[in-house]
């Protein structure tokens, strides 16, 4: 456990250091927050949708941008490298699984500029003009319960992108594995489109599947969509996958790990 | 011909890695088809957004797909130029007797974008053919002209990134706002955003010339005057000169990273 903490604090600390690129990064995350809180608007101004006005909708947006490196696939730092250049087998040596490793580098840097980010985001929408702008929580126990589910959120959001390292060790493409992971969770986990704002139908689908579980449970929970004993109730199920994406992430890049051959190098 | 020499070049060396080209232009298709289904799933739920339906709305993603993807692909240069400030490489371009401009479009050239100028074309019909228009060859020339006017601009928006990374050396990610910004804006008409918003996007980077102004020239509908919808185009296309002079204007300012 101690090694692990290790791996974390090193990660961590490297990503504090780039704080300028974080600042560069609010200005984006600014246009696109007012960008999507515009467009559904419009749209939410054309018909309304049961249990997601237009300031919950501009709620969820802002969080949305606030947390956007929790929500993103991301491949741990340099393990891309690591595994098309071959220095992967010098992870080998070390007394701690692979997969525990990269999960803990990971983590760590997800967590790190996610904490770097959020903080700006979270104030200026607060600040923006009532009908754009960010609201409190619906109530203190489900602030809590938010926490909560974003928790979850980033142990998801990692363990789903544990996949695209498994694909890059199959394919030695690093950018096409993780395109096409992260194209997935995108599509169904609500980054191109807020999910409670889908037919009804497709969202009781979306609903079981792992990828909700990322960002919109927790958003949900806070702009009051899903109530506290149904977000306890989900997060039970998140909490279920969560288990299962780990174990098969793990089967199969222990798979994988067998049947490398490092050439040389 | 020289340019013929470069995408010779530039196809030999994609197709090393047949692959990994393949997973990334199958990539950009998932991704286009997933923001397809968000329009389509957003007016299945609302029917029509400020008084424009799907196949409308639809349209416009068909121009910004095809002429984004197509500047894209032959102006990729431009895009990645702060990869040639940063690593010096600009230095042989000036050093060498052929204009500048030339060797940058040579410099890069993105055949995984094909796929994606087509599925926009294949969009702009679907939208076209289910759209209920008059047409006439008015209708058809400003169409035509949407299209050039689109790849004017966005042509334009890159050389704007690209000289302002001149002066900033670093690729920084608000940069990406005026790009990549821009193409999201055009997903659909944008008079639809807030009124301050739409009139940035009509009066600073002229997107509305090939977005919403056309469209209502088209669909004979909004509060512009039809002669100025028609002619918006022709208009939007001179955002190109002040952009090309501005990079160059900067490329005199040019200081080598020295490396």
């Amino acid at each position: 456990m101690k090694s692990y903490f290790g791996i974390f604090k090193m990660e961590f600390k490297g990503e504090l250091q780039y704080r300028a690129k974080a600042l560069a990064g609010i200005a984006t995350q600014l246009f696109w927050g007012l960008l999507q809180v515009y467009l559904y608007t419009a749209f939410l101004n054309s018909g309304s949708v049961d249990g997601f006005s237009i300031s919950q909708m501009a709620s969820y947006i802002w969080l949305g941008q606030a947390f956007f490196a929790l929500r993103y696939v991301t491949m741990p730092k340099r393990v891309g490298q690591e595994i098309t250049n071959g220095n992967v087998c010098y992870k080998f040596v070390r007394p701690i699984g692979i997969y525990n490793q990269w999960y803990a580098e990971g983590i760590a840097q997800k967590l790190a500029a996610t904490l770097l980010r959020f903080a700006p985001i979270i104030i200026i929408g607060f600040l923006l003009p009532k009908s754009i702008a960010l609201s409190l929580p619906v109530s203190v126990g489900a602030f809590f319960l938010f926490l909560l589910a974003l928790i979850l959120g980033l142990f998801m959001s990692h363990s789903l992108s544990m996949f695209a390292v498994y694909l890059t060790f199959k394919t030695l493409s690093e950018k096409g594995s993780l395109g096409i992971v992260s194209s997935i969770v995108n599509i169904l986990g609500g980054l191109f489109i807020p999910l409670p704002i889908l037919p009804q139908a497709l969202q009781e689908v979306l609903r079981y599947l792992p990828f909700s579980y990322i960002t919109d449970l927790p958003f949900r929970i806070y702009i009051g969509n899903v109530g506290i004993i149904d977000g306890l109730i989900y997060i039970g199920i998140g909490l279920a996958w969560l288990v299962a994406i780990i174990a098969i992430g793990k089967l199969l890049i222990g798979r994988a790990l067998k049947k490398t051959v490092v050439q040389g190098g | 011909m020289l340019y013929k020499n470069y995408i010779k070049m530039h196809m030999k060396s994609s197709f090393q890695y047949r692959f990994n080209m393949m997973f990334v232009a199958f990539n950009q298709l998932l991704i286009m088809v997933g923001e397809i289904l968000s329009v389509y799933l957003l007016f299945l739920q609302f029917e029509s957004v400020a008084g424009w339906t799907f196949y409308e709305s639809l349209l416009m993603l068909g121009v910004i797909y095809t002429v984004y993807s197509f500047v894209e692909a032959f102006a990729r240069g431009y895009d990645e130029f702060p990869k040639l400030v940063q690593s010096g490489e600009l230095d042989r371009f000036m050093i060498r007797p052929v204009n500048i401009h030339y060797q940058i479009f040579g410099s890069r050239f993105e055949f995984t974008k094909f796929p994606r100028i087509i599925l926009g074309i294949v969009v702009s019909v679907i939208a076209l053919v289910n759209m209920s228009v008059d047409w006439n060859v008015w209708k058809v020339l400003v169409l035509i002209a949407t299209y050039i006017c689109g790849s004017f601009v966005i042509f334009g928006l890159f050389l704007l990134s690209a000289g302002i990374s001149i002066y900033t050396v670093e690729n920084l990610e608000f940069l990406n706002i005026v790009t990549n910004g821009s193409k999201e804006l055009a997903f659909y008409p944008i008079n639809i955003y807030a009124k301050w918003f739409t009139r940035i996007f009509t009066f600073v980077i002229p997107i509305a010339c090939f977005n919403y102004l056309p469209l209502s020239f088209i669909m004979e509908t909004g509060s512009v005057p039809m002669w100025l919808c028609g002619v918006s185009p022709l208009l939007g296309m001179l955002f190109v000169l002040p952009c090309l002079l501005f990079f160059n204007l900067s490329l005199r300012h040019y200081k080598s990273t020295g490396t």
